[in-house]
């Protein structure tokens, strides 16, 4: 069998590729005890001491390289960031390898960065080892830039994706859709006038003010599969139930309208600058005002909470519409509606 | 000496089956005993074989009314070996758990003559009460838990007998002998009248209090049999507008009751068919023409000619007639959309918070959720829009397919149909037990349900293994989900069957046929090439099929959303034609629909780069999506608000057309598959617009080319086949226009045309023959 592009749109299809032919060959795969890869969490967790070093690797593709609201530079550099801080880690340092296309703009890399620079500053993160390799016109699509962050935290405090609890709230930082539905009417060329932007951003400001709270229980940065995929998956690893209100997620009027417009749930489509999180809940409001108060995190919310300790379902509630299942997209919609 | 061991298969418990059998047996002076049997019923004769043979006779001649026999098997046990009665008599003993067979309880049924006599005579102990019942008539499957079919294995239990039941219930020649839901009002339920502030009414007689309030123009929830039902007047634009309002459901048409016949002929025209159905015991709705003399308030059923309604069955609305003088209520199912039935008072109460002025509810308990049943005939030919109460959970029998060796009788399977429209299939020793009424699986409280009611199906079926679950091929739906879920669970395989490969094995048992060409007409179906097929052309055996022609596959921009708004679907069909070019079709839409349009000017440049960039476009041969098209075409309906909106309104809208306009199909070929070219039924009809010709003769002429091309295509493909029955499946030929049309066409070919008799022509009826494919399948 051969790679197809649903093999990384991370749908099932990519988690049979992963457990089959990746997990299963790997031997050792865990530290000292800490959190490794079979947990598919953000980061890893290496236990040394009082303390735990956070490592997670990310390779970005993007296309175009430019967009508005941002660029690959601003993406790498925030993704990896964004993966430290949501295992409740300061993000320390960034890794950087390029591999770029002969005959790729020194201009533009030169841009690219500069706008890495820009976003490493805004979470004090050094950018301390890095790679560059040229490939053969014919080889490579412009440029891939492959990340690795590294953060501290201390001992025992890493929050997982799977420490969801009955009673917990969940809050989304931000309005949801943004990064997706921009980068896709801007690359297919809708060109809807529009200040529609990527929301890619580093996030650590907001994680940081959130866990001096307190009562973090779990934590996800929804980026590829959405809203929909990050909630489920922490549903899943939880094995809860999770009731959201549809009225609560916060969503741009222009995100929203180009999603009528294309039939793409705002819900589905990756942020890159927004954290979903599990809050015990009676610290769930002091957090939500913490974030608020962080320049990325005003239009926070509480969006639902976990209703049951079973089932590993997502609910989503309309006002009028009664109770579906919201289930993690897959690939390719297919029309179902009669 | 041997003794005979007779086990009797079918419908043979909750329907005074025991007390006939003891009075045929007491009349011949044979020994012995009987008893209900886990799901069958068992008689010892201490008779030789000529008195036993005798006495089956006489049995399949004089057993009760409602029940049904399916097998009766005699076998000789030597008399050491058995217990019986040693005083020379015939008994009806203590019930036994122990015996897993194939037999079924019987559906709930209408107040017979005897219990609406009681009812009405005012000298009667059960006067004007309610829960009248005997063994003829009334509750079955919604309050039974398990078998053998006893009170204690219902919710009755809940209410011990008075010494005046008692006596009935216990003396064999009465006939409330074991009629298990039998009460009266010193034990049985009762009702109570509540506001929307949940507080109890105080008043004598709840029932005609309500009734008051109903005539007064309120909104009235009311526990009924198998669910609850939203009741308010029906000439009144109102309360009409306000339930719709409350439900969310502006435009769907609400269903009504009428007190007998002779009113509902006031304001609908009836056949003699469609009599028998209002009457028939099952008292299901049935969809009728509204007649020139309908005075019904216009938002009650908006745009349609026809009205669905049912008579009186339960004697609750019996009584409820009594108090009024209106000729019907509006009776619609008290639910969030897509979402099951209320039955639980609590939930009533909270749930409908809002929705209901006042709440009627009563203390007995629903066990088995169920819809009130819907057909329609077409051709005077009946096919259900849904077979749940007074129908569930009688079986099919699956004898002429055993026969044949096309499925093997041993089998367990469970198939789960689709998704929105569902029923589930139990399928055991050649018996096909179809559910209830489910509904869109889609929402989370009718998975729930789905998954509830098939534990229930099973206890009542004594069903503990499955050889096989089968379930849609789409892979997103929530009930293919399940099937894997379950083939996990009972460790056996999942089958995903084709959805309209399913439709045509329905339609072919319904038929007693062994193969067909059909059509397959409706709108989503899970193809095997990834797309949405709905306009189709198949061969099915059964065991397999063949896809030989469909309508042109067309683009669906943003999927699901040209379901709902079918204007972008219109903009779809009509870009591939070289008539409407860029700017032309833009001027076009924005000049005549761009109302229709969410985002105006915006979308309708939107739409025509997604088809172009292909970027979440799905691809479909519907025959739904092109009727819709055409709806929208002729500014007859913009949004689909409930299922077949647009396409019930253009089925209405060109309802008494002449038929003067015509519009020659065409055909052509992809990959060798002949298509009917639906880009050029839209231009001609977008052409007859701009010529100015009668809007419903285009509409009528629209639906007829849709017909008769795929009548067309279905001709060609039998003939070259050498098969001489077409049939037709599918929601779109619960349209009679489209059927009258396509039945024309291939009888004047020497075809025969083949329907749906006794079972769904829409989705209700997948889950049946999903079961019947994969049983053949592993056969
Ligand atoms: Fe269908
Ligand atoms: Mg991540
Ligand atoms: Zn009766
Ligand atoms: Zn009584």
């Amino acid at each position: 069998m051969k790679i197809g592009m649903s093999h990384g749109a991370g749908g099932e299809v990519m988690g049979k590729l992963i457990s089959e032919t990746i997990l299963n060959n790997l031997s050792k795969k865990s530290v000292n005890g800490g959190i490794g890869l079979d947990a598919l969490d953000d980061g890893a967790t290496i236990p040394l001491g009082d303390h735990e070093i956070v490592v997670t690797t990310d390779g970005h593709t993007i296309n175009p390289l430019f967009f508005p609201g941002g660029d690959i530079g601003r993406i790498s550099a925030a993704g990896t960031i964004n993966d430290v801080a949501v295992m409740g880690a300061k993000p320390l340092a960034i890794t950087n390898a390029m591999i770029i296309k002969e005959g790729f703009s020194i201009e533009d890399l030169d841009k690219i960065i500069k706008s890495m620079d820009k976003t490493c500053a805004e979470a004090d993160v050094a950018v301390v080892a890095g790679d560059t390799k040229v490939m053969e016109q014919d080889k490579i699509d412009e440029m891939v830039v492959v990340t690795t962050g590294i953060g501290i935290l201390e001992k025992g405090k890493a929050i997982p994706d799977s420490g969801l609890n009955l009673g917990d709230k969940i809050i989304i930082t931000g309005s949801v859709g943004d990064h997706g539905m921009s980068l896709m009417s801007f690359r297919e060329g809708f060109g809807f006038e529009t200040d529609l932007k990527s929301d890619v951003a580093p996030v650590w400001g907001m994680v940081e003010k959130a866990l001096e709270i307190g009562g973090i229980t779990a934590m996800k940065d929804p980026t590829r599969g959405g809203l929909t995929n990050a909630i489920n998956e922490m549903t899943t690893k939880s094995n809860v139930n999770v009731l959201l209100q549809d009225e609560a997620i916060p969503v741009k009027q222009q995100v929203k309208a180009v999603s009528d417009m294309l039939g793409i749930d705002p819900y589905e489509v990756a942020n890159e600058g927004k954290v979903l999180l599990g809050v015990k809940s009676d610290l769930a409001e002091e957090t939500l005002d913490a974030i608020s108060k962080d320049k990325y995190g005003k239009d926070a919310a509480i969006i639902g909470e976990v209703i049951d300790n079973k089932n590993n379902h997502v609910l989503i509630e309309t006002a009028v519409g009664g109770q579906r299942i919201l289930e993690s997209p897959i690939a390719d919609p297919v029309p179902r509606v009669c | 000496m041997k003794i005979a061991k007779i086990l009797v298969q079918g419908i043979v418990q909750g329907v005074g089956f025991r007390p006939s059998v003891y009075r045929i047996v007491n009349a011949l002076g044979l020994k012995g005993y009987i008893r209900n049997l886990g799901n069958i019923v068992e008689i010892i004769l201490f008779e030789d074989e000529k008195q036993v043979n005798d006495f089956i006779a006489i049995l399949k001649e004089k057993k009760p009314a409602i029940s049904k026999i399916n097998s009766i098997t005699v076998q000789w046990i030597d008399e050491s070996r058995y217990f019986y009665p040693k005083n020379d008599t015939f008994e009806i003993v203590e019930s036994s758990t122990d015996f897993s067979g194939a037999s079924v309880i019987p559906p709930d049924l209408a107040i017979c003559d005897n219990c609406l006599e009681e009812i009405n005579d005012s000298k009667n102990r059960r006067y004007k009460y309610p829960f009248t019942t005997c063994i003829d008539c009334g509750i079955r499957f919604t309050v039974i838990e398990n078998v053998p079919y006893d009170r204690d294995k219902t919710s009755m239990d809940d209410f011990p007998l008075c010494q005046k039941c008692e006596k009935e219930y216990t003396n064999p020649l009465d006939r409330r002998y074991h009629a298990e839901s039998t009460c009266c009002e010193t034990c049985g339920p009762s009702l109570k009248l509540y506001n929307h502030k949940e507080n109890e009414i105080n008043t004598i007689n709840p029932l005609e209090k309500a009734v008051k309030l109903l005539d007064e123009g309120k909104i009235l929830a009311m526990k009924g049999i198998g669910g609850t039902h939203l009741i308010t007047k029906v000439r009144d634009n109102k309360p009409i507008k306000k339930l719709r309002k409350r439900l969310n459901r502006p435009n769907q048409p609400f269903a009504v009751m009428s007190r007998n016949l002779e009113t509902a002929k006031t304001f609908t025209e009836v056949s003699s068919k469609e009599a028998k159905s209002l009457l028939s015991k099952e008292r299901p709705i049935v969809i009728l023409k509204k007649s020139k003399n309908y005075d019904f308030a216009e938002s009650l059923a908006p745009e349609l000619h026809n009205i669905g309604v049912m008579l009186c069955y339960s004697p609750l609305h019996h009584i409820m007639f009594d108090y009024t003088d209106e000729p019907a209520y509006i009776m619609t199912s008290a639910n969030i959309s897509g979402e099951p039935m209320m039955i639980k008072n609590k939930e009533i109460l909270s749930s409908l918070y809002g929705i209901g002025d006042y709440y009627l509810l009563h203390n007995r308990r629903i066990i088995n959720r169920c819809d009130d049943s819907v057909i329609r005939y077409r051709a005077n030919e009946l096919s259900f829009i849904r077979r749940s109460r007074g129908y569930t959970p009688e079986p099919y029998d699956l004898n002429d397919l055993i026969k044949t060796k096309k499925i093997n009788k041993d089998l367990n399977i469970l198939a789960l149909g689709p998704e929105i429209d569902v029923t589930f299939t139990l399928q055991k020793q050649g018996l096909a037990y179809v559910s209830q009424h489910i509904g869109n699986t889609n929402k989370f409280k009718t998975y729930e349900f789905l998954q509830e009611a098939i534990k229930n199906m099973r206890n009542i079926t004594k069903t503990e293994n499955f050889d096989a679950i089968a379930c849609d091929m789409h892979p997103q739906f929530f009930t293919s989900h399940l099937a894997n879920e379950m083939g996990e669970k009972f460790n056996c395989e999942v089958i995903p069957i084709q959805h309209h490969h399913a439709h045509g094995a329905v339609l072919a048992m319904d038929n007693s046929l062994d193969e067909l060409v059909f059509i397959a007409a409706d709108g989503v179906g899970y193809g095997e090439d990834g797309s949405t097929w709905g306009g189709e052309i198949m061969y099915t055996n059964i065991n397999n099929y063949e896809r030989l022609a469909s309508l042109s596959p067309q683009k669906m921009p943003g999927g699901d959303i040209s379901t709902k708004y079918p204007v972008r679907m219109l903009e779809s069909i009509l870009s591939n034609s070289e008539t409407y070019q860029g700017e032309e079709l833009e001027s076009l839409l924005s000049s005549n629909y761009s109302h229709y349009f969410q985002h105006r000017e915006t979308e309708i440049k939107s739409v025509l780069k997604q088809i172009n960039s292909n970027l979440n476009v799905g691809i479909t041969t519907s025959t739904g999506r092109i009727l819709d098209s055409i709806a929208v075409a002729l500014n007859i309906c913009g949004e689909r608000t409930y299922e077949g909106e647009c396409s019930m309104k253009l089925e209405s809208f060109a309802y008494g057309a002449n038929g003067d306009l015509k519009i020659e199909p065409q055909f052509k070929k992809i990959n060798g598959r002949p298509i009917l070219d639906t880009t050029q039924i839209l231009v001609d009809i977008m052409k007859l617009i701009s010529n100015k010709e009668n809007k419903k003769e285009i509409a009528a002429a629209g639906q007829k080319v849709v017909s008769e091309g795929l009548a067309i295509l279905a001709v060609d493909t039998a003939s070259k086949m050498g098969i001489n029955n077409i049939g037709a499946t599918g929601g779109v030929f619960y349209n009679e226009a489209i059927t009258l049309a396509t039945k024309k066409y291939v009888e004047s070919e020497g075809f025969n045309f083949v329907q749906h008799k006794n079972s769904c022509a829409g989705d209700g009826s997948v889950s049946l023959g999903q079961s019947l494919i994969a049983s053949s399948k592993i056969n």
